[in-house]
């Protein structure tokens, strides 16, 4: 019994399957928010509002042929879509969707997560230096340039929350906002480190403005110069839940997750809906109601990130390395400092 | 079902790679306004795309001149199947202004097989979209 709930919660839920769709959901989402803002429709006539466009897409790759160059490492080639679709996929079983804490959950998740998310980015790497092309070559090194500007700022960002809340687990630190009546306006305080996590994972994602690795105008396609078919769809659908996982555990550790709603009886809710609704629907209702909360602060992120794309253009690889180092960095430093004050003061 | 399932993914999701091959550059420019706001190809699904890798249909403007002749059939190569090409413009389809000249073939079916021809000199963005529906219809 145990074993079958442990596999439903890795297949289906939080696991392969609504990982998949919610992801293709945010990637519909995030093409439509950028169609809009460069006054175009986005996708029209797939589904309802072209929502099923991504799922066509990766349909459609995994039905094309799957070319391997002649000189590229076989087995490597076809290793690197697998070996990072599994870290995104295992980072994302962590993320306290469902319970306040996810079925695998113990302290120090966090950090877990983060060197989870790590591994695409050197998937990333490996797969255009096996494919051996002077365009993947380029577009790899690229992507390690940029590994090293935007990881510590965002490693750093987001221990800040952790700090604050004085604990390594995701869920601890999401329902940490909430434990005590008033204590939400730690949210705010922790704006820096939150516009600097936004600006490392979109680096993370390698959208504009820091799609420095796969600017076409420049390498072509990148790393994934040489990949098409069914490793091309597994690289696909691993940026979507690369996206989703990113922005979920920025939703969870910076905008409170599934709070303000009661989660059982373990914990004092006392956010504003919580009081609310707590006396009304307590079990199945109130998770229900704290998983729409999560999605829906996880796709004001990727709102947000939408945003950024529209509105910027690329900027050079020197000039990435040097805004995270001048700007990010110490701006997380700085955030770091504050939190530390404010514990010590004891108000925290 | 689960052929009509690819089928429809194929139509729903054609990604193009634009080629010039010896084109003056008005069709080129024709495409692009085809991809821009005002026509807004991704309603259909349709992207750029910048490797012949992950494209599908190859827009291929510009009669082909000879030296350009065997990267043309290079890069098509390069495609994986199921793909198909699409002739841009007169020059494309028969060689157009250029015909005749001691430097071009002639059009792209010289070189590799073509799924749809789009006259035109240069086409209008309507024609294109038009043509790619079509060719579309038919896969």
């Amino acid at each position: 019994m145990n074993a079958l709930k442990v596999a439903l919660y890795i297949l289906v839920y939080p696991g392969f399957l609504f990982q998949s769709g919610f992801s293709t959901f945010l990637e519909w989402l995030d093409r439509k928010v950028y169609a809009r803002m460069q006054n175009r429709r986005g996708p029209m006539y797939t589904g309802w509002a072209g929502i099923l466009q991504p799922i066509a897409d990766i349909v459609k790759l995994l039905s094309k042929e799957d070319i391997v160059p002649a000189a590229a490492d076989q087995r490597a080639f076809a290793f690197m879509p697998i070996l990072s679709l599994a870290a995104v996929f295992t980072a994302g079983l962590y993320l306290p969707v469902w319970h306040l804490r996810s079925f695998n959950s113990f302290e120090g998740d966090l950090i877990v997560v983060l060197y989870l998310l790590t591994i695409p980015s050197f998937a990333l790497f490996l797969a255009g230096w096996f494919s051996v092309s002077p365009y993947s070559l380029l577009g790899a090194t690229r992507v390690l340039t940029q590994l090293f500007a935007y990881e510590v700022p965002f490693f750093m960002a987001v221990l800040t929350p952790a700090v604050l809340a004085g604990s390594w687990q995701i869920s601890k630190i999401a329902i940490f906002p909430w434990t005590v009546a008033g204590h939400w306006w730690v949210i705010p305080i922790e704006l820096i480190a939150f516009v600097v996590a936004i600006l490392a994972l979109q680096a993370k994602l390698e959208r504009v403005p820091f799609d420095i690795p796969e600017a076409e105008t420049e390498v072509v396609g990148g790393p994934l110069t040489e990949y098409s078919g069914k490793k091309l769809a597994i690289f696909r659908l691993q940026k979507d839940i690369l996206m989703y996982v990113g922005a979920a555990l920025v939703a969870c550790v910076f905008l409170g997750g599934f709070g303000a709603l009661p989660q059982g009886g373990d914990q004092a809710s006392i956010g504003v809906l919580g009081l609310v609704f707590g006396g009304y629907l307590g079990g199945v209702a109130g998770l229900l109601l704290g998983v729409v909360g999560l999605l829906l602060k996880t796709t004001l992120v990727v709102f947000l990130l939408s945003t950024l794309r529209a509105a910027c253009a690329r900027i050079r690889i020197d000039q990435i390395v040097r805004f995270s180092w001048r700007y990010l960095a110490p701006w997380s430093v700085a955030q770091f400092l504050i939190v530390l004050l404010l514990k010590a003061k004891g108000a925290v | 079902m689960f052929k009509k399932l690819i089928k429809w993914a194929r139509t729903k999701s054609p990604w193009v790679l634009h080629f010039n091959s010896g084109a003056c550059n008005a069709c080129d420019i024709e495409i692009l306004a085809a991809l821009m706001p005002h026509y807004d190809l991704e309603r259909f699904g349709v992207q750029l795309k910048a490797t012949p890798r992950h494209a599908d249909v190859l827009l291929c403007s510009g009669p082909v001149t000879k030296q350009i002749a065997p990267r043309l059939k290079r890069i098509y190569e390069q495609m994986p199947e199921p793909k198909a090409v699409v002739a841009v413009g007169a020059c494309a389809c028969s060689g157009g202004a250029f015909r005749g000249c001691y430097n071009v073939l002639e059009g792209v079916d010289q070189i590799i097989p073509v799924a749809a021809y789009i006259p035109g000199c240069p086409i209008k963005p309507e024609a294109l979209i038009d043509g790619v529906a079509k060719l579309l219809g038919k896969a």
